[in-house]
């Protein structure tokens, strides 16, 4: 495991009396591809900002390689940030963007001002255009690109300047689907081949299971999870994290003894424990972890109330004394019938209770609320505005 | 049906350009007029604008006028630039609403600006004027100076101030339309908030910058009522000199400058807007423009090599410029000088430079445009004149206000020269006060052509026989005592019974429709042009309509008429007392007086020069003086004894007058 780079420790913002971080404490090691991941206002990009200097932490520190930064401004860090919306300078052509932060003069050691030759700069940029795959478009105006094109140019003008983090504030958020997924593979690529630290925000699930090494689940100004991607899935420490990262039945349980949790009054074999004995815990289970049976071989039963085809899979609520369930399975069971399900004791995850509790995992109202959730329109923090 | 309203449309915009560019269009064809009117084409002569570049008041006013703008701009445009982006770091809430307190001075009216300013200066030169002499009383190390008055530095101030909000106007729509993240994008790239300024905001943000300064500089040259209350006795801008001239008549020369201007602001806006247009262009169409000589050249200067020489360059302009406005602001610097504040095309300016050759003492000349507005001038204090020249009965009202210095007449030797006809006059009895400066008459002028046989009496003037086709004199003073004359009583009476009485007579012929309406400088192209058959006006002025229009004739009626005498007195306190009696003296010479009366038409009150004017014409011109006109110009002792000079009326008086004229409703 590579060293620890970056460190949030106790950090805490507010605007105007509005709590917008809550104590939160992070360390980013060396060359991770680390996510903050959460729902709009959870604090990401605030949190981003933090790291980047534009904004100084209400209190707390934030220390780099060990050395306490809070005061320095951005353009004192080894720390360059792809923005939202690229924020690509209109008035500079794509040569002169990636330029931009090598035209700077920088002060050497001794404290005098140095200045890249032309030729350096040159090099550089050349180089970053090759990694970026536009060569041949130095000469144009940034206005003249595609979103992904001008996605790039962001990327390069950052990385140009060989930064030892960089920050990527929802990159992806204003391109269509099918470009996402390629410049999710692009970044990726990036990054393994500049061996650097990415700090990536997104309110995407997916996109931050499918790239990064840590993900950090947010909410409500605080750290919910930190964990691999697995881990967050797998193993969601509450109600919260496992609705958030893909799809959770949540149902309430009973922790009878290690291994053995009690749902609708039937006792589950499972893989969890540590719990005291009969304390009331959360439970997840995955729509894809649970196998349809014959009603009569079921240990629960039900009736499918809602069948939709994903293509891959339907979707089916079944009403299981009155909580619904969402399954994904490949066989039909047409609306109206009773069926029977079986769970493996690794398809059952438990979780402490938590402020979370009953807020989410139940699809009685699912065709709305589901399509809402996983269509969340991209949205400021409300914390950037002023 | 659709043929037709294009054809109407296009009909209503032609008529609305029309209505818009005629006027100019009218400017600029009478600036080539060779005759000075602004109603008789002479034919075509480059004559005004000759003429122009030696007029010095004009170019004076001139160069005030675009230091002032200039100054004002460069100032406002920067403080207004970085108020707005003040302004974008705040929450919306106060940013809102500091916008709309930074609107209310743009809809304020410029009256009210320009005064409260003035209030503002004068009290704050009276705040300053106790704690500086309290401040050298304490201590002799340094000096401060105790009197400040309105001039260069407070008018600049001014400008500045209502330029600001127009700047704010015009950059923040473009602070809002950039994405804010830009300046965090160019901090993270490793600028200092001040290079991000430079290197990306500024390009940003330029269009606003650029077109708010535009309007700040427009602003600035078109402002007349700001200046007017703040720029003192030492300062006018053109406009206030354009103002200055009214009380006599408007110069071509104005029309020459006013094209220049106009072209001047043409060219700009034309040229900013093909630059818009062809950049609009590339744009569309994806060109990426190949570079051009100058963009080589100055890729080339942008190397590192050569920052020597980009340093060199900006500091040789900054120099030049601050050179430049070192000049034009101290153009004589600690010469001494004499302010004097006159009428608008009331000197040979020649004398003025003669003056300066000849003493070394700089002239700033001024001008105001009435009697009644020097007065309210002087009294608000922001005015720091030595000498003044206002008429007879103003005169009688300043030395009771105790405003004007007694004079030393042993410094003023010729003012022996002076007629004894025009020495203790009733304003200043026993002449302590005023060196007289020239007088005239008051008479009928009229369109020999358009009325029968010839006019004698003031009674033409209220004859149904010519209505529509009398012009009225626009001063109440003027006005009532024609009528007070024909009604046979005394210009200077105080009796309300006869006052009325006049007024009647005028109200009734108004009633007729005698008037065609009330005028002061307009009679110029009225009966010039034939537009109108009878006015009064001064002697001195009909001259020049008669060269425009042959037809014009004047007369003093039998009634009897008033004469008036402008005089130069010295304000109390003024600081060059030294110079203005040096100035005065110089005016009151012989050929000084030959000079003007020639210029300006008005007879002068020097003996010998008056005697001597008629030589003085045959041998400038090569031709023999009429002695009819002569005769207008001066009039002769006998038609003297038949005027009377206007004294200064009681203050009840001078409200009924003022009552009355306002009572009267003519067109």
């Amino acid at each position: 495991m590579s060293k620890e780079l970056i460190r949030l420790a106790d950090c805490v913002m507010t605007f105007d009396d509005e709590v917008v971080l809550d104590k939160i404490n992070l360390s980013i090691r060396d060359k991770e591809f680390l996510t903050l991941l959460g729902p709009s206002g959870c604090g990401k990009t605030t949190t981003l900002r933090i790291i980047g200097g534009f904004q100084t932490p209400t209190s707390g520190d934030v220390l780099f390689d060990g050395v306490r930064i809070n005061a320095v401004p951005p353009h004192k860090r080894t720390i360059n940030t792809v923005f939202q919306k690229y924020a690509l300078f209109p008035h500079l052509n794509v040569y002169e963007n990636i330029a931009f932060g090598l035209r700077v003069p920088k002060t050497d050691a001794r404290g005098n001002k140095v200045k890249l030759s032309e030729e350096e700069i040159d090099r550089r940029v050349m180089e970053m255009l090759e990694v970026v795959n536009l060569k041949g478009f130095e000469r144009r105006r940034t206005t003249q690109l595609s979103g992904g094109q001008q996605q790039r140019v962001a990327i390069a003008r950052a990385l140009v300047n060989q930064p030892k983090v960089l920050l990527l504030d929802e990159p992806l958020g204003a391109l269509d689907l099918k470009l996402r997924k390629d410049m999710q593979n692009e970044l990726k690529r990036i990054q393994k081949a500049m061996e650097i630290t990415f700090v990536y925000v997104t309110h995407d699930q997916e996109e931050a299971l499918a790239m990064s090494d840590t993900v950090v689940v947010m909410d409500s100004g605080r750290i919910q999870q930190i964990g691999s991607p697995e881990d967050i899935y797998n193993e969601p420490e509450n109600a919260f994290v496992a609705d958030f990262i893909g799809e959770s039945n949540i149902i309430d349980g009973v922790m009878r003894a290690d291994g053995v949790v009690e749902i609708f009054n039937r006792r589950f074999q499972c893989l969890d424990g540590g719990f005291e004995k009969d304390e009331a815990v959360d439970v997840v289970i995955r729509p894809e972890d649970v196998d349809i049976v014959p009603e009569d071989q079921g240990q629960l039963r039900g009736t499918v109330t809602s069948v939709t085809f994903k293509g891959m899979q339907y979707d089916i609520i079944v009403d299981f004394y009155g909580f619904k369930w969402l399954i994904q399975t490949t066989d039909l069971s047409p609306v109206g019938s009773r069926i029977g399900i079986k769970i493996d004791p690794d398809g059952i995850h438990v979780m402490k209770k938590s402020e979370y509790s009953g807020l989410f995992g139940d699809y009685s109202s699912y065709s709305e609320e589901y399509e809402e959730i996983s269509d969340a329109s991209f949205e400021e923090e409300s914390g950037d505005e002023e | 049906m659709k043929t037709q309203s294009r054809a109407g449309s296009r009909l209503i915009i032609g008529l609305m350009f029309l209505f818009l560019y005629a006027p100019i269009l009218l400017l600029i064809v009478f600036s080539f007029n060779a005759g000075d009117s602004s109603a008789v084409w002479k034919g075509f002569s480059l004559d005004w604008y000759a003429k122009l570049f030696q007029n010095r008041i004009i170019m004076e006013s001139v160069y005030t006028t675009l230091l002032v703008s200039l100054l004002a701009t460069a100032i406002a445009t920067t403080a207004g630039t970085f108020a707005a982006i003040g302004l974008y770091s705040l929450g919306r809430k106060k940013r809102e609403a500091l916008l709309t307190v930074n609107n209310i001075p743009m809809v304020n009216a410029d009256i009210v600006t320009g005064v409260s300013l003035c209030l503002f200066f004068v009290a704050f030169f009276q705040g300053w004027g106790s704690f500086a002499r309290w401040f050298n009383s304490v201590q002799s190390a340094v000096e401060l100076p105790d009197r400040l008055v309105l001039g260069f530095g407070t008018l600049l101030l001014a400008h500045v101030a209502f330029n600001i909000p127009y700047v704010i106007l015009n950059v923040a729509p473009k602070l809002r339309q950039m994405d804010r993240n830009l300046m965090d994008a160019a901090q993270d790239l490793g600028c200092t908030w001040m290079r991000g300024f430079w290197k990306v905001m500024l390009p940003e943000i330029k269009p606003g910058i650029v077109s708010g300064a535009l309007i700040a500089f427009t602003m600035s040259i078109d402002d007349f009522i700001i200046s007017y209350f703040t720029a003192g006795s030492a300062s006018s801008t053109l406009a206030m000199a354009i103002y200055g001239m009214t009380k006599k008549r408007v110069t071509p020369e104005i029309n020459a400058v006013s094209t220049l201007l106009f072209l001047s602001v043409l060219v700009l806006l034309v040229a900013s807007n093909v630059k818009e247009i062809r950049q609009e262009a590339r744009d569309r169409r994806g060109i990426v423009r190949q570079p051009t000589a100058l963009d080589q050249l100055r890729l080339k200067l942008a190397e590192p090599r050569f920052r020597w020489v980009r340093r060199g360059t900006a500091a040789v302009l900054a120099c030049a410029f601050v050179a430049a406005v070192v000049f034009l602001s101290h153009a004589t610097g600690s010469r001494p000088v004499v302010n004097v504040c006159s009428w608008g095309e009331y000197i040979d300016e020649a004398l003025i430079e003669q003056f300066e050759e000849r003493t070394g003492i700089r002239v700033n000349y001024q001008t105001a445009e009435s009697n009644e507005a020097l007065y309210s001038l002087l009294k608000s204090g922001g005015a720091d004149y030595d000498v003044v020249v206002p008429s007879d009965y103003m005169i009688g009202r300043l030395i009771e206000e105790d405003m004007l210095e007694k004079l030393d007449y042993s410094q003023i030797p010729n003012f022996s020269e002076i007629d004894s006809r025009f020495q203790n006059l009733s304003y200043d009895p026993a002449n302590e006060y005023t060196v007289p400066y020239a007088w005239g008459t008051l008479g009928i002028i009229y369109n020999t052509a358009m009325v029968d046989g010839e006019i004698t009496s003031w009674s033409a003037l209220y004859d149904e026989k010519y209505a529509g086709s009398v012009l009225l004199i626009n001063n109440s003073r003027d006005a009532i005592g024609e009528a007070l004359l024909y009604l046979g009583y005394s210009v200077n009476t105080t009796d309300e019974e006869e006052i009325r009485e006049a007024y009647d007579l005028i109200a009734d012929a108004n009633r007729r429709g005698v008037f065609q309406g009330r005028v002061m400088d307009e009679v110029f192209q009225k009966m010039e042009g034939g537009n109108a058959a009878i006015a009064t006006y001064y002697a001195g002025d009909y001259i020049s309509m008669l060269e425009n229009n042959e037809d014009l004739a004047f007369v003093i009626p039998e009634e009897g008429s008033n004469w008036f005498v402008d005089a130069m007195c010295m304000l109390k306190g003024a600081p060059h007392q030294k110079e203005a009696h040096m100035w005065m003296n110089f005016i009151a010479s012989t050929d000084a007086n030959l000079a003007n009366m020639d210029y300006i038409g008005y007879a002068s009150p020097n003996r010998e020069a008056l005697e001597r004017y008629p030589a003085y014409y045959a041998e400038r011109y090569g031709e023999e003086l009429d002695p009819g006109l002569y005769e207008i110009m001066a009039a002769p002792a006998e038609v003297l004894e038949r005027c009377e000079s206007y004294g200064n009326l009681p203050a009840a008086t001078l409200n009924l007058y003022k009552n009355l004229w306002t009572q009267l409703g003519v067109r």
